[in-house]
């Protein structure tokens, strides 16, 4: 059953956060779905990216993943081996393969350590005892990462946006990981310095073979960056593809939207847009049956009673939609 | 036939630091005309933004206008007082922020923060007021906006904020409307909505926009002209199809080929190497000259705006010769 070039495979997962509320204010009255049963697989060495707007539960997904929020249900096979279910000793010794990437330089840096202190510190944490080997690996990451060893004296708030970027891409780098998830890792940057890092982690990928799960709401940066996509909706996944076949034709009214949505890139260039109306509803309520369909222009009479499932509707290519499912055999 | 409404003349704002002036905006001039889209790109710390504070006479404490003057029509705001301002702020000029959570008064419903606008600057009835509060909720497309009138900030969307913050910026109908960054809070179909609302709107009203953002995206949507911004300084300025068609200043050129285009693949990104300087901390010379890829000894001086043939000006000493020869054809 395994596939050996399938890195991780994510089957179900779901993380509904509980709100609190009655007299005593400890009753759990109702979950948001943050994220609500989604399923993909990852193979060794692709970019896997994860895009959605905000509020779509993309980066619940990638922190449920590493269980730094426990989710609620699912499973999450890493090379095969169910990370939910292992205990925190295990669930430790995991993390030195998978590692993390979070978006704001500012908020994931501690501000009283020192750049060398913070790139060493998962070292200490997995176990690496010799304290010179500790600073050969640290010296080593940040010369791939390019930061210089006077820079490693420092604290982090003389440094840069996108240099702190690459302070925090080399403590993800230090423990050797097989997978890195990168959540919004440029969307703080500016253009200019934005194609640095994304350029710095392809350099890194091809040296070490990284896998990386790309989570953004950067529909240009995605298609840059990764192989296969899929696109999130209100803790959902509704459409799984590659990257050709998803900026090509994507058959998910919803990833036609937010395609149409993205500013032209010239100014003789006219889109056809299609606008959505209204918002995103809330994750407390999601609507009944297809989540989408109270904002869907394509919505038929049995969107709003049955619930599509996340089917191929041609080869390497899943979409949850009922335009493209037989429903006849589903009622009921 | 355009016709100049707002003319800026070598605004210069910085901030005073051991009796030394440190200038933030370094003495930009550009004009605005009558219902045109400007836009103003650059990347964060270039001064867009306090370009479009001191639009509004709201630069924040410390910072100084240290000389330079803003016309509209026969007034120059170089000489004005507070109270001045105020008489100009909404009236004549208004303004729409990044944050519509943080520009909203949390405690006030959308009905009185319209309305405080429209009583302030015209003498009619609460009853009068409340009338052109629902005039505009409907103007801006807000869903049931006889209840909405009612509600508070925090019970709606972001989108449906920054609705309102444009509603209360067209309340008294100005001739210019900054938007500073209106749609980099909002995920991209929101904006989508947005930014189709601004040109509706832009039409009916026939306003002037001062669009400013680091999306060349959205200036590419949106804009009739634009100006580049870089530490402090104009680089270039050019119609929006001749930017994007040949951009002229290597910043631009850089900028423009760092992003990733969404029809093409290709293995790497190009990028600019280095990082914007410091206000404070400036290069001599050109600014760009550290990070720029055709770095001369002419460079050492600061350049001033050439003309290119296009009519596209550029801060960049790479086309001290197409100008002159310009020159020389007239």
């Amino acid at each position: 059953m395994l596939n050996t070039d399938e890195l991780l495979r994510v089957e179900d997962l779901k993380k509904h956060f509980p709100i609190k509320g009655g007299i005593t204010g400890k009753k759990t009255v109702q979950h948001v779905k943050a994220v609500d049963g989604i399923s993909f697989d990852v193979k060794r060495g692709e970019t896997f990216g994860i895009v959605g707007e905000s509020g779509c539960g993309k980066s619940t997904a990638g922190r449920a993943i590493l269980r730094m929020i426990e989710p609620t249900d699912g499973h999450i096979y890493f090379e095969g081996k169910d990370l939910v279910g292992l205990n925190k000793t295990e669930m430790r010794k995991m993390r030195k393969d998978i590692q993390i990437i979070f978006q704001d330089p500012f908020a994931s840096l501690n501000p009283r350590m020192r750049v060398f202190d913070i790139v060493e510190e998962p070292l200490i944490n997995f176990g690496v005892k010799d304290a010179k080997e500790r600073r050969r690996r640290v010296e080593e990451v940040a010369d791939q990462v390019g930061l210089t060893l006077a820079q490693l004296k420092r604290l982090p708030h003389e440094f840069s946006g996108g240099q702190r970027q690459r302070i925090g891409i080399a403590r993800a780098l230090i423990s050797k990981p097989k997978l890195i998830i990168a959540d919004e890792p440029v969307s703080a940057l500016d253009v200019s310095i934005q194609s640095q890092v994304l350029n710095l982690m392809k350099d890194l990928q091809k040296e070490f073979g990284l896998t990386y799960i790309f989570i953004s709401h950067d529909l240009s940066v995605v298609k840059h960056f990764c192989d296969r996509i899929g696109v999130m909706y209100l803790g959902k996944m509704v459409e799984i593809t590659g990257k050709e076949k998803l900026y090509d034709r994507p058959l998910h009214p919803y990833s036609q939207a937010l395609l149409s949505a993205l500013p032209s890139s010239h100014p003789l260039q006219k889109k056809e847009r299609i606008i959505l109306t209204g918002d995103v509803p809330s994750p407390v309520h999601p609507p009944s049956g297809c989540s989408f369909h109270t904002r869907c222009p394509a919505r038929m009479e049995v969107c709003s009673t049955i619930e599509p499932l996340l089917l191929e509707a041609e080869s390497d290519h899943r979409v949850s939609c009922l335009l493209y499912q037989e429903t006849e055999t589903r009622t009921g | 036939m355009d016709i100049k409404l707002l003319e800026v003349v070598n605004l210069k704002v910085g901030v005073n630091q051991d009796n030394k002036e440190i200038p933030i905006v370094n003495g930009i001039s550009f004009h605005l005309n009558k219902g045109e889209t400007l836009g103003i790109v650059g990347e964060s710390g270039c001064g867009k933004s306090m370009t479009s504070l001191a639009l509004m006479g709201l630069l924040p404490p410390g910072v100084d206008w240290q000389s330079g003057d803003i016309i509209l029509e026969d007034m120059h705001f170089k000489n004005f007082k507070n109270k001045d301002w105020r008489s100009v702020r909404g009236k004549k000029i208004s303004m729409i922020f990044q944050e519509p959570m943080s520009s909203l008064n949390p405690v006030y419903t959308v009905a009185d923060q319209i309305m405080e606008i429209v009583l302030n600057h015209e003498n009619v009835s609460k009853r009068q007021a409340r009338v052109r509060a629902l005039e505009m909720l409907k103007l801006v497309g807000i869903p049931r906006p006889e209840q909405v009138l009612d509600e508070y900030p925090h019970q709606l969307s972001g989108g449906m904020r920054q609705r309102i913050m444009i509603a209360i910026a067209l309340a008294c109908n100005p001739e210019i409307l900054i938007a500073d960054e209106p749609t980099t809070a909002l995920d991209v179909t929101i904006q989508a909505q947005i930014l189709e609302l601004m040109k509706e709107i832009q039409e009916k009203l026939h306003m002037s926009i001062v669009l400013i953002t680091h999306d060349l995206g959205v200036v590419a949507e949106m804009c009739d002209r634009v100006m580049v911004m870089y530490a402090g300084e104009i680089v270039e300025k050019a119609k929006v199809v001749d930017l994007f068609d040949s951009p002229k200043h290597p910043y631009t050129q850089g900028l423009l080929e760092s992003l990733p285009d969404i029809n093409k693949q290709m293995e790497y990104l190009s990028s600019i190497p280095g990082i914007v300087p410091a206000p404070g901390n400036m290069p001599i010379g050109c600014k760009f000259s550290p990070r720029c890829p055709f770095v001369h000894d002419r460079c050492s001086v600061n350049p001033p705006l050439f003309d290119t043939p296009e009519g596209t000006k550029v801060k960049c000493w790479l086309y001290e010769e197409a100008s002159v020869k310009k020159e020389a054809v007239l």
